[in-house]
């Protein structure tokens, strides 16, 4: 019998944490138990072991953006979910650059969070629509290099197609839709700072076949060029 | 870009004076002085037509370079190419001198430095001060080679000072007048967008003042009902009425943009209509958006309108900036394909209908 996930509510509104916990309840599945619920984060950072496999993390505490929190929460071992009302895409970018696995805007909450939790606890990736649009209006020198399939795939996710319907109008299968947007994600795990969660997510989308690790590091190309060219390969004819 | 505009035109403005002056000061420079000085020592030369000849290829890369700096800043290869033939031309008109008067009779040092500064003006400080440093390199290496004396260093520092302070101080002058007038212009601008920033604000401020005024017709009395029990949460029509008062109270909390007059207000309008009618409408946007021309616009908000009149129950909008423009698109339930506009105005539109959804984009190209 499969484990169930365990889940904490970080929240300093009961309403919302009421309304996140009847979400978790009415899920057919059961597959998600809640474990904790607090209004801030003190009680998680003290424990010695995480007391869940993920936090779902409000990004605004009694009136302060807790975004820098993000990678001591990481740190002691929990996966985070973002959830939060700024929909800002520099906020949701600074999210996960610090190491949540996913971000899910309020209205995105009800369809989206339990999913997103269960994806976070195999650390696997899940782009919500408030996440993709950030990651089509990321304009940092930092950000990685998407292929032209990977963001048409995360544009039309963002201008409200179901995957299905994604693939239909891409002549493609839905589950390479799911590809090209768990590849996107994953490259934007192997940006920025570096946190385990970063990591894990990266050696899962490797071990799921998602991403090659050749793929990973666009800049290590002109090294492996260098190489190419002295190696015999290169000279043949 | 009427932001932009006037700023741009000052400081640019500024910047061609400038560069026009330093102009007539290199041209003038070699004619009168160098040009006299070549003349006044014509019999000390040994070939007064090889120094002649030298004193063609400066005045030629005066020329190119002015002609350079006056179509627009040059890029580092043409503005160094240029500044290479002076140098060559002053060593080589130094190293035809007769060896003890080289200095005396020395029409070329001037020039070379001055034609430096005119190409490399508006470039790095350090590349100038590297360029006239090589030509003094080169003038002196000339020295060492004819048999240096104590005298002749004396002289050849003279020289040096004499020239080079003069060439350094009309760069650093010309320096100093464009940052100021860079200064001026992003004053203006920044004062420009604090104008704009306030008229806007003034707007969304009169337009969420209005739709809360609404609000009160609207939400206020669902939300009555709902508190004394005369509407039923699981009536599939009050759940629609939810809906829609949730949409707008949603874009009542949530409206941040700041553009006026742009499309995506525009967008609203028409959503507002739709929404009167229980339509929940989403609309997002990612990305700076660049400015659209108002026919383009009208093409897509009429398409918006279409889509919006077909639509059942919820649509959702999205405005993306994309590589050469912007993508609009629309998802919703009209359960059938809608009459839309054909492409004109450099906007392209594509719809596809997928089971109850239509998905239809429209694409306007910039220029």
């Amino acid at each position: 019998m499969e484990q169930r996930v365990t889940v904490a509510i970080i929240e300093d509104h009961p309403v919302v944490t009421e309304g996140v916990a009847s979400w978790i309840r009415s899920d057919p599945g059961q597959r998600v138990r809640l474990v904790q619920t607090a209004r801030d984060l003190t009680g998680l950072s003290a424990g010695a072991r995480p007391s869940a496999d993920v936090v779902i993390l409000d990004l605004e505490l009694s009136g302060e953006l807790v975004t820098t929190q993000i990678p001591v929460l990481v740190a002691g071992g929990y996966r985070v979910v973002a959830f939060s009302g700024h929909s800002d895409p520099a906020i949701v970018m600074e999210t996960l650059d610090n190491g949540a696995h996913a971000y899910v805007s309020k209205e995105e909450g009800r369809d989206h969070l339990v999913e997103a939790v269960l994806a976070a606890a195999a650390d696997r990736p899940y782009v919500t629509r408030s996440q993709a649009r950030a990651m089509l209006a990321d304009q940092r020198p930092s950000r990685p290099t998407l292929s032209e399939q990977e963001r048409q795939a995360l544009l039309l996710w963002f201008q409200g197609m179901s995957k299905a319907s994604v693939g239909r109008r891409m002549s493609i299968s839905e589950n390479t839709v799911r590809q090209y947007i768990s590849r996107a994600r994953a490259k934007y795990a192997a940006t920025g700072r570096t946190a385990p969660s970063k990591d894990a997510l990266l050696a899962r989308a490797i071990e799921d076949g998602v991403i090659k690790p050749g793929e990973i590091m666009p800049y290590t190309s002109f090294a492996r060029a260098g190489a190419g060219s002295s190696g015999l390969g290169a000279l043949d004819p | 870009m009427t932001a932009v505009q006037p700023t741009a035109m000052m400081s640019g403005r500024y910047q061609r004076a400038f560069t026009i002056a330093v102009v007539f000061l290199v041209a003038g420079w070699h004619l009168a002085g160098a040009g006299g000085q070549l003349l006044q020592n014509r019999p000390a030369y040994s070939s007064f037509a090889f120094q002649t000849a030298m004193w063609l290829v400066m005045a030629l890369a005066i020329a190119a370079g002015s002609i350079l700096v006056l179509r627009g800043a040059p890029g580092w290869q043409p503005a160094w190419a240029v500044a290479i033939i002076a140098l060559a031309a002053s060593t080589a008109a130094a190293a035809a001198s007769p060896a003890g008067q080289m200095l005396a009779v020395n029409w070329a040092w001037g020039s070379a430095g001055w034609t430096g500064v005119l190409v490399l003006l508006h470039r790095r400080f350090a590349e100038l001060a590297s360029y006239l440093a090589a030509v003094a390199l080169g003038i002196l290496g000339v020295q060492l080679h004819d048999g240096l004396h104590r005298t002749d260093l004396a002289g050849f520092l003279a020289v040096l000072a004499w020239s080079t302070i003069a060439q350094v101080a009309v760069a650093v002058g010309v320096r100093a007048l464009d940052a100021a007038a860079d200064e001026s212009a992003s004053a203006v601008r920044i004062e420009q967008a604090a104008r704009e920033r306030e008229a806007t604000a003034e707007i969304i401020r009169v337009a969420r003042h209005a739709r809360w005024l609404a609000l009160q017709e609207s939400a206020v009395p669902l939300v009555a009902e709902l508190a004394a029990g005369t509407a039923n949460p699981g009536d599939a029509q009050v759940r629609i009425r939810c809906a829609v008062q949730a949409a707008r109270l949603r874009r009542l909390l949530a409206e941040g943009d700041e553009v006026p007059g742009s499309l995506v207000h525009e967008l609203h309008a028409s959503a507002d209509m739709a929404e009167r009618r229980g339509l929940a409408v989403e609309i997002e946007t990612a990305g700076a958006l660049p400015q659209m021309p108002g026919p383009a616009r009208r093409l897509i908000t009429d398409a918006a309108i279409a889509i919006l009149t077909a639509a059942r129950s919820q649509a959702r909008i999205t405005l993306t900036a994309v590589a050469a423009g912007v993508a609009v698109s629309f998802v919703a339930d009209t359960g059938t394909v809608v009459g839309l506009p054909a492409a004109s105005e450099g906007v392209w539109i594509e719809q596809q209908q997928d089971g109850d959804m239509l998905w239809a984009e429209a694409r306007w190209n910039n220029g």
